[in-house]
This record gives structure tokens, sequence and C-alpha cells, in this order.
């Protein structure tokens, strides 16, 4: 584990912030990865004593996107926001997109994992976001 | 199980309501107007099942105190978009099973004075942490479906056109205006793809019917009335990294246990309520429950396919995007529509011969999975 205190992470049981890194869980029964960490198998229903804590692939390709014009009080638009296929362990996931310039990203774009303010005026905690390879 | 009919049915309308018409209020307008149509009185009523999301505690109590529904039991649910369905589901396994004869469920949402900018998930799941909010989990969905399938923007803003016109004939609806393929384009954007009109409003309203065994239609006095056939329930799944967000199996899953229940098949049923919560969100969930080809929806729809006078007829009533979407109330309401369809009561939007009438709901999200509670109410005239 890095040095660096894990408070910086917004949530240290999926995200280590320095060096960057989601956290899934590996079941030990039947090998298959989930994320975020589950207490059972989703697959094999095996129990929490048979999850590993497992580092997941830094690098993934853009499955979908939006740019998000309106949101809630608290969430300074607009932002991108995607589903991110990793390129190992057969998992997708929610995540922000940062760096890219106009026109942006299409499907298909290599990206790679990265750690981000991303609420603002708020840079009390760092979540993930992919960012350009 | 028994049989368990649908007794009568009440909406307060949909809208955004000013202050003084109150959570209560509507709930209590809703129920009172179900029990006037059953014919029914107060103490004919043996449970009140309740759906909302935003209400507060005690929500069915507040309501019931202002209605004569006070001693008897009173539960509330939460299930997000699909509560007040989820009520249904429990007050139908309660009559069929014979613990009753005749109860109420009411869905009520007041939303229009605590909810800003839209809906989404609670604050500690991780995809809300990250900023997801269900416009952008459907503009996701809009854009990959246009990738994978070719669909256009436009074939998919003719959700929006299509239901706007159904709801000319709604009066219960929030919106009782057309509006044009252009409007929908032009619309300031919200999550793109996705503008202001591809997304459901913010909405109060409220919406109840009286549920009853065969014994309970005796009671009422009642000759005939739409049976409900049966109310699936389901839950979302953990989704791996190589299916397509838009397969649907939720969906396809809650239409088979809907079907199955039913003794129907998809080909059975003569007009769906379904939940277009987003433009998108129609195309992909009908295909789901199989009542239109995976990847033509968008197509079909443009094509007139799934309007009224069209083959397959689809949210007759204007759909939330159109009669609003107070979130508890949705699922409510959709039942009131297949009653008054399978009625005949159903005014400039009824279905001519409906016989058969599906409603689909589907509440909520939970990081990693296809989604959180979905329902499939079958009812037959």
């Amino acid at each position: 584990m890095s040095a660096t205190p894990a408070t910086e992470s917004f949530r240290p049981d999926v995200f280590r912030a320095h060096p960057p890194a989601l956290f899934g869980s590996a079941c030990t029964a039947c090998g298959k990865v989930a994320f975020p960490p589950r207490s059972a198998c989703p697959d094999c229903g095996a129990g929490e004593d048979l999850q590993a804590t497992r580092e997941l692939s830094a690098k993934g390709t853009v499955y979908s996107f939006t740019e998000v014009h309106q949101a809630p009080p608290g969430l300074p638009v607009p932002f991108l926001l995607s589903y991110v296929t990793l390129d190992s362990d057969n998992i997708r996931l929610i995540a922000r997109l940062e760096g890219f310039e106009p026109p942006g990203p299409v499907i298909g774009t290599p990206v790679r994992l990265a750690a981000a303010f991303i609420d603002g005026e708020d840079v009390s905690q760092l979540k993930f976001a992919f960012r350009p390879q | 199980m028994r049989q368990v009919f649908i007794a009568g049915a009440g909406m307060h309308p949909f809208g955004k309501h000013p202050p003084h018409v109150t959570f209560e209020k509507m709930g209590a307008t809703a129920v009172s107007k179900a029990l006037a149509d059953a014919g029914a009185l107060p103490r004919d009523c043996e449970a009140l099942y309740v759906g909302h999301v935003f209400g507060g505690p005690v929500a069915g109590q507040r309501i019931a105190a202002r209605v004569g529904l006070s001693g008897i039991p009173i539960s509330n649910h939460e299930n997000y978009c699909a509560s007040s369905a989820t009520a249904l589901r429990e007050a139908w396994i309660a009559v069929g099973a014979g613990l009753y004869d005749v109860v109420v469920v009411a869905g009520i949402e007041k939303m229009s004075d605590r909810i800003k900018g839209g809906v989404r998930p609670d604050p500690d799941d991780l995809d809300a942490a990250l900023g997801f909010i269900f416009a952008a989990g459907h503009a996701l969905s809009a854009r990959r479906y246009m990738h994978d399938h070719g669909a256009t923007r436009e074939q998919i803003a003719a959700v929006v056109v299509k239901n706007h016109a159904h709801s000319v004939y709604n009066p219960y609806a929030q919106h009782q205006t057309e509006v044009s393929l252009d409007q929908v384009l032009n619309a300031r954007p919200i999550a793109d793809p996705l503008g202001l009109l591809d997304c459901s409003p913010i909405s109060d309203g409220a919406a109840a019917v009286v549920v009853a065994s065969a014994t309970g239609l005796r009671k009422l006095k009642i000759r005939s009335a739409p049976e409900l056939r049966t109310c699936a329930l389901v839950s979302g799944t953990y989704q791996r990294g190589d299916v397509d967000v838009n397969i649907e199996d939720i969906s396809h899953r809650a239409g088979v246990m809907a079907y199955e229940g039913a003794g129907l098949g998809p080909d059975d049923i003569d007009f769906v309520e379904m939940h277009d919560c987003f433009s998108i969100a129609e195309i992909v969930r009908l295909e789901g429950l199989g009542f239109l080809p995976r990847g033509q929806g968008a197509r079909l729809t443009a094509e007139g396919y799934t309007s009224i006078g069209g083959p397959r007829p689809v949210n007759p009533s204007g759909g939330l995007l159109s009669r609003g979407h107070p979130v508890g109330a949705t699922g409510a309401a959709q039942v009131c529509e297949l009653y008054w369809q399978l009625r005949g009561r159903a005014g400039g939007r009824q279905i001519d011969g409906a016989r058969t009438g599906l409603a689909y709901c589907k509440g909520g999200s939970v990081t990693g999975t296809d989604g959180a509670s979905v329902t499939a109410v079958v009812m037959v005239a």
C-alpha cells in the first residue's frame, strides 16, 4: 500500500489515490472478479471469507459517454460521465472523464485511471476518473 | 391464489402544484375518488397499501386520517419509481391469499417543493458519488443504442412526440399539449444526446385503486371488473463488462414472470403502459419485454407502430414524459390507465377493443447492476 494517508480517497475500499488504483473482489472459489467489491460472489455465491481484494486494470476503453448539463445542486456542470470497460477482469464501471479537449471522446477511446477532484470547489476528497491514454 | 380484481380507480391531476396542494391532500383526493368509483365506503376497506419515495414517515397514515381509513393495517412501500406498483403487488398477494376482500392501494409524490435538478440514487451509492444522475444513465444508454443499432436521434425523439400526442386526451396529465420533433431536438440539453423533452418532468400527483376479491366485488355490488391477473416483481443482477447495457435482462425477467403468471405471451398484450422516464427507456424496455424486436424499437416508434391506432399502442396516457412522473405515484397511475382502458372509459385516448394491458415500472439503480426494481402488472378485461 501507498504511504499516503488513505483518507485522501473518497472510498478507500474501492479506490487508492496515490498511485491511482481501483479495487475489486476476486472470488477464490470461481475466479470471477467484481466491482465494486462484494461480500459474496455475484456469480457463484461464495461468501465473504472467500473474497480477496484485487487491484484492477488501470486501462480501459470508453463504452459510452454523455456530457451532463443539468444536475442537482452541489454538482457543477458540465461534466463528462462514461461507462468504461476495463482491459481485464471483465469489468465495466461508471466514471468521470477528465482532460478531454473538444470535440471530446468517442466510443472506443482508450483511457487510463487517474485521481481527480471532481466536485468543483470541494478539494477535500479525491475521486477516480479516466483520462485519455 | 384467488382471482383478484380492480374495483375502482381515482387520480389527483399530475402537475406542479402550489404549496397548499399537499402530499396528504393529493393522496386523500385520489383515495376518495377510487372509493367513490368502486361504490365503496371507508368501512368496506380492510387495509391500505401506500407507495412513495420522498413523502416522509408514515405517509399512508397521514392520508388515512383524512379519509376515514384510520385503524386498519397501513403499510408504506419504497421501491423508488416502482413504489406504488410494489404496494399493489403486496395488496394482490394479500387479497389473492384470502386475507382481505377489499383493500386500497395508493401512490403519492410531492416533488416540486423538494427535488431540484433531477433525481439520483442514494448518496452512499458509488455511482451517485461520481455524479451519476438518472438522466445521465439514460443518455449513456441512448448513445450506445444509436452506435449499436444505427438508430437516429430523431427516431428516439419520436417517443416524446407520440406520448405528448396521446396525453392531449388525458385530463390528469401534466402536459396536455402536442410537441413537434423540432421542439424535442432543439430543447435545452440535459445529458447529451438527451434534451429537456426527453426527460420526464418533476411532478406532484397521486393515484389510487380499489383491489377486491370476487367476494369483495359482491359486497360492493359490482357485477364485473377487470382482473388483476399478475403483479411481477424482480430486482437487478450484477452485470459483467461484456454485457450490452441495453440488453435489459431485468426487463426480460420481469416479462417472463408476468407472462407466466398471467398465462399469456407478449403477443397477447393489446397495449402497454411503459415506464418512459426518458425517451430511450421506453424503447429498450419494450425490447427487453419482448414487445418489440431488439434494435428495432426506435425505428418502429418513428413509424407509428406504438401509437394509438397502430398495431401495438404504448402509453395511451401520455406516459411519464407527458402525464408527468411523481415517482411514487406512477405505478398506481399506470394501473388506473389500464383500468380505464379495459372499461372503455379512456375518452379520446381509448384503444378500440382493448382487452389485455401490461404496466411496467422500473425503479432506482444499484452500482454494477442492471437496476433495482422492475414490476410488470397484467390486467385483463
